[in-house]
């Protein structure tokens, strides 16, 4: 007994010694790590002190050969700006969670991937997150100011100041029709003839009487169309609560903010959706569909609409649809808003003790093809083959298919994928270059003042939107209802604060 | 008297009948769970949920048992900490209860306050991810996964409220005969606290078992990441996307993940080895909880 008590004994200091230990390395590191780099400012690699910088993003999932993707980059890096790069990916949804962690504890870090939809840009901003890097663009990375058009920089900034440096990719936004080119062709499509939503209708119709009951002629979610038609009703979105786009702009005015759900709009979409719900041409379970992918993949959809058409998306709309081919029937002009360029940035932590050297990394991923294709695809011959010059082949099974170079930076120097189509790149260029930029590109709305009234309307929305937006409702019974919820949830207050932003953003323009 | 036992055969009957629907009740679902784990997707969206897969697949495995090295490299990790965690866990819950309810400790009222005080408030999510990392610099190694968890206040005050009821008769008796404070502890105490350590036990290894939170919070190094992240991860990322793909500007092909299958394969590979070693506890379980010391 004496024996086993002493063993326990010695396991529990162990432990001790254990943790004391782990404690005084880590101290030791934290101290040896501050190095004073950034005397060497313009200086050249070799008189550059070697770094290590950190790099926060997220990937759909975490690849498990980072390790030799990490010591190639690290090559290129070494040789170019003397520094040496940490790869830190996350998992999307476990991004925003750790990234607020890191940043509230102060946590030290140098690059964050950010974005509107994912770690908040202007949220951790306003928190003094990042640093501003006008100057240090300037100074270390001005080939990446050309690499880009000019409003895409404007749709960055906030009150003046560049925080983030936009992963280059398509910035544009066209709202239209996906349909299955099989049902098109069966029953006569005249895509020329469609110009507004209500126009598909005499096709859904027929849809509806020539298929099973397990073809949806129009596929809705419980969020509804409305959210993905705001362009093809002349509306632009500011704020978002609930899963809904409630307060914007009409364009026909742009100063002057408004509530979607009063709009003139919002009340002819429900009266159509109601009609096509009653008619039976939308899916029944509308309103309580989470995830419209579900119906999609069975490639049970016929029509769809959607917000973000652009020239590479009929590829992944075919493999979305249950590898059915689709036609794509754009009923908007091309246009560029802030929310299409902030989708995907890099920004420099405050915490960086070498924001020098990790504006010069950004600069390199954003203007160096053989950086950008490593992280993009891995090392040749490893983890992709080279089909051609500039097309590759991903080899599934080794260990490092992030999917998604567009996390990384200027997509424009990425190799093809074997099977996309090389003329992609061209169109999306083009259709960057001659968008219409939106009145309100670089306007960011600060929720911060206004974050309880929001959140609120979130839970208005939740309840009466999933009815209404599918036609589940009419809206002669709960619209009126819908508004006054509305209104006691404060969504005055709300607009009157974005209206205040607004005004102020006009006069520093 | 014949009536008599033909009526006990119904009631016994009926009895059997009633468990026999609650085995079928516990059963069925955990059966569907399976099933569903090896039905194809697009049927399982067609179709619905079946008993038996009406086109089986075995495609959710596929995609988690992808990296086959990483789910055991986690499955190692999470065995670690769940061994190793429960064992100090106990030994530390057991050790500050105890002294906490010796009558003869001056400051044990006050001790017990410190700990109950503890349950009531806590210090937030950045001061503990703070403690943790730039205190302690436990990020990034196995003990951010096991120290957290090792005193829970709860646990102390059950385990307290147990040992209250050990007669102080026994430790003054013991210390008569010679025993100095640790074999008190070892020699007396714990095996007369076998039923509460079982049971606190038990709670303690589901605590480090199902825990994808620390993990998430402190680990960066793909090798230390436990099995509920691992897993936890798969899932959230394909509902996260979901909801938010379509409405920005990005490419990503969310057709590639089977949710709905790929949700029950994990439910199966999670728990399958916890249903393997309930049983091997319970009978410690249910021995520990009724044979004490002394009944009443």
């Amino acid at each position: 007994m004496k024996k086993q008590m002493f063993k326990v004994v010695t396991g529990a200091v162990s432990l001790a010694v254990l943790l004391s230990a782990c404690g005084s390395k880590g101290s030791e590191s934290t101290s040896t790590a501050s190095p004073a780099a950034s005397a060497a400012a313009t200086a050249k690699v070799e008189q550059l002190a070697p770094v290590e910088l950190i790099w926060n993003f997220p990937l759909a999932a975490i690849p498990a050969d980072i390790a030799t993707v990490q010591e190639a980059i690290n090559k290129i890096t070494k040789a170019k700006i003397n520094a040496t790069v940490k790869l830190q990916p996350q998992a999307f949804a476990d991004y925003t969670q750790k990234m607020n962690t890191t940043v509230a504890a102060g946590e030290n870090y140098d690059i964050a991937w950010t974005s509107n939809w994912n770690f908040d840009y202007v949220t951790n901003q306003s928190k003094g997150a990042f640093l501003p890097l006008d100057d240090l663009i300037t100074k270390y990375a001005p080939s990446v100011t050309k690499s880009m058009p000019g409003f895409v920089w404007d749709a960055t900034k906030i009150s003046g100041k560049i925080y983030g440096v936009p992963n280059y990719q398509t910035v544009t936004n066209k709202e239209g029709f996906i349909i299955q080119k099989k049902y098109a062709d069966k029953y006569n499509l005249d895509v020329n003839s469609i110009k507004k939503v209500a126009d598909i209708e005499p096709f859904l119709a027929k849809v509806k009487a020539g298929e099973s009951k397990d073809v949806v002629p129009f596929l809705v979610d419980r969020n509804g169309r409305f959210n993905s038609m705001l362009r093809s009703n002349g509306l632009e979105s500011i704020v978002n609560a609930g899963g809904a786009n409630v307060i914007g702009v009409d364009l026909s005015n742009p100063d002057k903010v408004i509530n979607f759900v009063d709009t003139p709009q919002f009340g002819k979409y429900l009266d159509l959706i109601k009609s096509w719900h009653d008619k039976g041409l939308i899916n029944d379970n509308a309103a309580t569909l989470k995830n419209k992918a579900d119906i999609e993949k069975t490639g049970n959809a016929v029509v769809q609409f959607h917000n973000v058409l652009n020239p590479a998306g009929p590829a992944s709309y075919k493999t979305a649809n249950g590898g059915n081919d689709v036609i794509v029937v754009p009923i908007t002009e091309t246009w560029a808003g802030t929310g299409s360029i902030i989708t995907t940035m890099q920004a420099i932590s405050k915490t960086s003790k070498n924001p020098e050297r990790a504006m010069m990394f950004i600069n390199l991923l954003n203007t160096d093809k053989e950086l950008y294709n490593t992280i993009s695809y891995g090392v040749e011959g490893k983890h992709y083959t080279k089909v051609s010059d500039n097309v590759v082949k991903i080899n599934k099974d080794a260990g490092y298919v992030p999917n998604a170079s567009w996390v990384f930076g200027n997509t424009f120097n990425a190799f093809l994928v074997e099977g996309t189509d090389p003329n992609v790149v061209a169109d999306t260029k083009k259709e960057n270059e001659t968008a219409k930029p939106s009145p309100l590109m670089g306007f960011k709305f600060v929720p911060a003042p206004v974050v309880a009234e929001i959140a609120n309307i979130g839970t208005v929305v939740d309840q009466y939107n999933p009815g209404l937006v599918t036609g589940t409702v009419a809206a002669s019974e709960k619209l009126k209802e819908f508004q006054e919820k509305l209104k006691q949830a404060g969504i005055d207050k709300v607009i009157a604060e974005v209206q205040k932003q607004l005004d102020e953003w006009k006069k520093t323009k | 008297m014949q009536t008599e036992s033909n009526r006990m055969n119904w009631t016994g009957k009926m009895i059997n009948l009633f468990f026999c629907i609650l085995s079928l009740a516990l059963l069925v679902p955990l059966v569907l769970v399976i099933s569903i784990s090896l039905t194809d997707e697009k049927s399982l969206l067609t179709h619905g949920y079946h008993l038996i897969p009406l086109q089986f697949s075995t495609k959710a495995y596929d995609i988690i048992l992808d990296a086959p090295k990483a789910l055991f490299r986690a499955y190692g990790v999470t065995i670690f900490v769940t061994l190793v965690g429960t064992f100090f866990g106990l030994l530390f819950t057991s050790l500050t209860a105890y002294t906490i309810s010796r009558r003869d400790y001056r400051y044990r009222k006050m001790m017990t306050l410190y700990v109950f005080f503890t349950s009531l408030f806590s210090g937030g999510l950045v001061p503990f991810y703070i403690l943790i990392s730039q205190y302690l610099h436990l990020k990034d190694t196995i003990w951010a996964l096991i120290v957290p968890y090792l005193l829970s206040p709860f646990f102390i005050l059950i385990m307290k409220g147990f040992m209250d009821k050990l007669p102080f008769e026994i430790i003054e008796s013991t210390k008569i005969d010679g025993a100095n404070e640790w074999r008190i502890f070892f020699t007396m105490v714990i095996p007369l606290s076998v039923p509460a350590l079982v049971t606190i036990g038990l709670f303690i290894s589901f605590q480090y078992w199902n825990d994808w939170w620390l993990g998430l919070l402190f680990i960066n190094n793909q090798k230390l990441i436990p099995l509920q992240l691992l897993l936890y991860r798969i899932m959230s990322t394909i509902e996260f996307l979901s909801n938010n793909i379509s409405t920005v500007n990005v490419q990503f092909n969310l057709a590639d993940f089977p949710s709905l299958s790929a949700r029950m394969a994990m439910a199966v590979l999670a728990a399958g080895p916890m249903m393997v070693i309930f049983p091997m506890f319970q009978r410690f379980f249910i021995s520990g909880l009724t044979v004490g010391a002394i009944k009443g």
